[in-house]
């Protein structure tokens, strides 16, 4: 029964890695670029919600969407004023435009947070637990699972039913032809990277709720979206999903058999994943 | 429809398209002939905008189009359709053509979905709507591009060596395509090897050498000049 039960924790934390995974994974799908600073992204997003919350007394109700709106306008912001300039052939300047970001915004919220633990409180929704049977699971990792289940299937619904995923779908494919057909691709470029931040953000804010952050959380969230979107396969959402799952289950469980292990498992699966499957669970193989 | 003056480009030292300056009218298919390295392929990145001139001015029915990014571009009327097909992966032909409706046309949902239709219709593409770009062959594919260019309904149309890979029979289902087109609201301006294609669809034939304009005249006169003789046939057969 505690397998189980462990098997169930793993899934639920994996759909909150697998949130980590799709904001990633959509920026490098769309723009073929890595966003290093995504995980500071998410930790930012975290803490600008426990100021909101903490500091000025905003209930979460609102906290989270003004967070979430404020997110989407930064990464748009972002875009269109300094990672667009620096797009190109070259993966480099991107990488290192993002990288500094993430430092910048790493010791932005030390100096306002301090390095101290912090959480979003969410008062007894935190504790609360519903029993099946024998086992007993917690409500707000169901609520975070439920919620992470349908964005993935609102954002499939739309890449292939709207209007603005289509655009998305057709500048992932070639972001040169495009302007041929009358699409700003810097202006999809920008809605990608508003989206990607809001899911960092959101991802970030959950996991505040869930236990507590530093300003050095980052580069760890970071490292769990990559390997999220390598185990499940680069450039597909479904791959995020996966990838969180597998991963999240592998965290559990390894923590379960070895409590001193910290993330060593889910580092291992990676391996075994490159060197076996290199292109993801879900991958195709690419010849190009 | 189209007015160019004075187009130049150079690449470093090298001038790549010297001084053009030539119109096409509404209803009118000019070709474009030259050797390989004429500027051909650069004229037309001017025209669309993918390269930015050094100097002169590109109008469309009668507005300076010269310093829009190629984007607006095509809003403003502009469509280009490419020698080697790039068909999005993933998308379905009525989807590429109803994107193309909506970003390049400003057309709404409906209208689009209409749009695509009479399309797919034009350019006989209508049995293979949900077919993706990666599943066509090359005459589908370039037919594909073809209507792409359609469907942001164009005032000036750029055809980029279309025919290149195709059997002399598709050539012909191709010059039938192009000859369709001729519409008073739409110019064409057509880069191709081919030199009866041209003769057949075109109404003149514009000969660049070096980047520069050598002739411009109907097509009977292009290809008896003993100038683009002499491109063509070499020194050698002079005697």
């Amino acid at each position: 029964m505690i397998w189980i039960e462990t098997l169930i924790n793993g899934l639920l934390l994996g759909g909150l890695y697998a949130l980590f995974g799709l904001g990633l994974s959509l920026i490098f799908g769309v723009m073929k670029i890595a966003n290093i600073a995504h995980g500071e992204m998410a930790i930012g997003g975290a803490f600008l919600a426990i100021a909101t919350a903490n500091f000025i007394g905003l209930p979460l109700v609102l906290t989270v969407p003004i967070i979430l709106l404020m997110a989407w306008g930064f990464g748009f912001a972002l875009q269109m004023a300094v990672i667009n300039r620096v797009l190109g052939s070259d993966p480099m300047p991107p990488l290192l435009m993002t990288f500094g970001l993430s430092i910048v915004v790493q010791n932005l919220l030390v100096e306002m947070f301090g390095a101290d633990n912090r959480s979003l409180d969410i008062g007894a929704l935190g504790t609360a637990s519903i029993q099946i049977g024998n086992t007993s699971l917690g409500v707000f990792p169901l609520l975070m699972f439920a919620i992470a289940l349908a964005l993935f299937g609102a954002l499939h619904w739309s890449l292939h039913h709207t209007r603005w995923g289509r655009n998305l779908r057709a500048t992932s494919d070639d972001p040169e032809i495009v302007g041929m057909m009358g699409i700003d691709r810097r202006r999809v470029f920008a809605m990608v990277m508003g989206l990607s931040a809001a899911l960092a953000a959101l991802s970030g804010m959950m996991l505040a709720m869930r236990g507590s952050i530093t300003p050095f959380s980052g580069g760890e969230r970071l490292l769990i979206a990559f390997e999220v979107i390598v185990i499940g396969g680069l450039g597909s959402i479904w791959g995020s999903l996966i990838g969180g799952l597998v991963l999240g289950i592998v965290h559990v469980i390894g923590l379960r058999l070895d409590p001193a292990s910290g993330p060593l498992y889910g580092h291992l699966l990676l391996l075994v994943i490159l060197l076996a499957k290199p292109e993801g669970l879900a991958g195709k193989a690419r010849s190009r | 429809m189209l007015e160019v003056t004075g187009l130049k480009k150079a690449f470093g030292k090298l001038t790549v398209v010297d001084d053009v300056s030539t119109t096409v009218a509404g209803g009118e298919a000019m070709g474009i002939m030259g050797p390989n390295g004429a500027g051909k392929s650069t004229f037309f990145d001017l025209l669309a905008g993918a390269t930015r001139a050094d100097a002169g001015t590109v109008r469309l029915a009668g507005q300076d189009i010269s310093t829009l990014p190629t984007e607006a571009r095509v809003e403003q009327g502009l469509a280009r359709a490419f020698q080697i097909p790039k068909p999005f992966a993933s998308l379905s032909v009525r989807e590429h053509l109803e994107l193309a409706a909506v970003a390049g046309a400003g057309l709404g949902s409906n209208e689009a979905r209409l749009e695509a239709e009479t399309v797919m219709d034009r350019t006989g593409l209508a049995d293979l709507a949900n077919e993706t770009g990666n599943g066509l062959r090359l005459l589908d594919r370039k037919r594909l591009e073809l209507a792409k260019a359609l469907a942001t309904r164009p005032r000036v149309i750029l055809l980029d060596e279309i025919s290149g890979g195709l059997t002399e029979h598709e050539v012909h289902e191709l010059i039938a395509l192009v000859l369709d087109l001729k519409t008073p609201d739409l110019a064409i301006l057509w880069i191709e090897h081919i030199a009866h294609a041209l003769k057949e669809a075109c109404d003149k034939i514009m000969m660049l050498h070096l980047g520069a304009k050598i002739i411009e005249d109907t097509p009977d006169a292009v290809t008896s000049d003993s100038r683009v003789r002499e491109l063509y046939l070499g020194a050698a057969n002079h005697a």
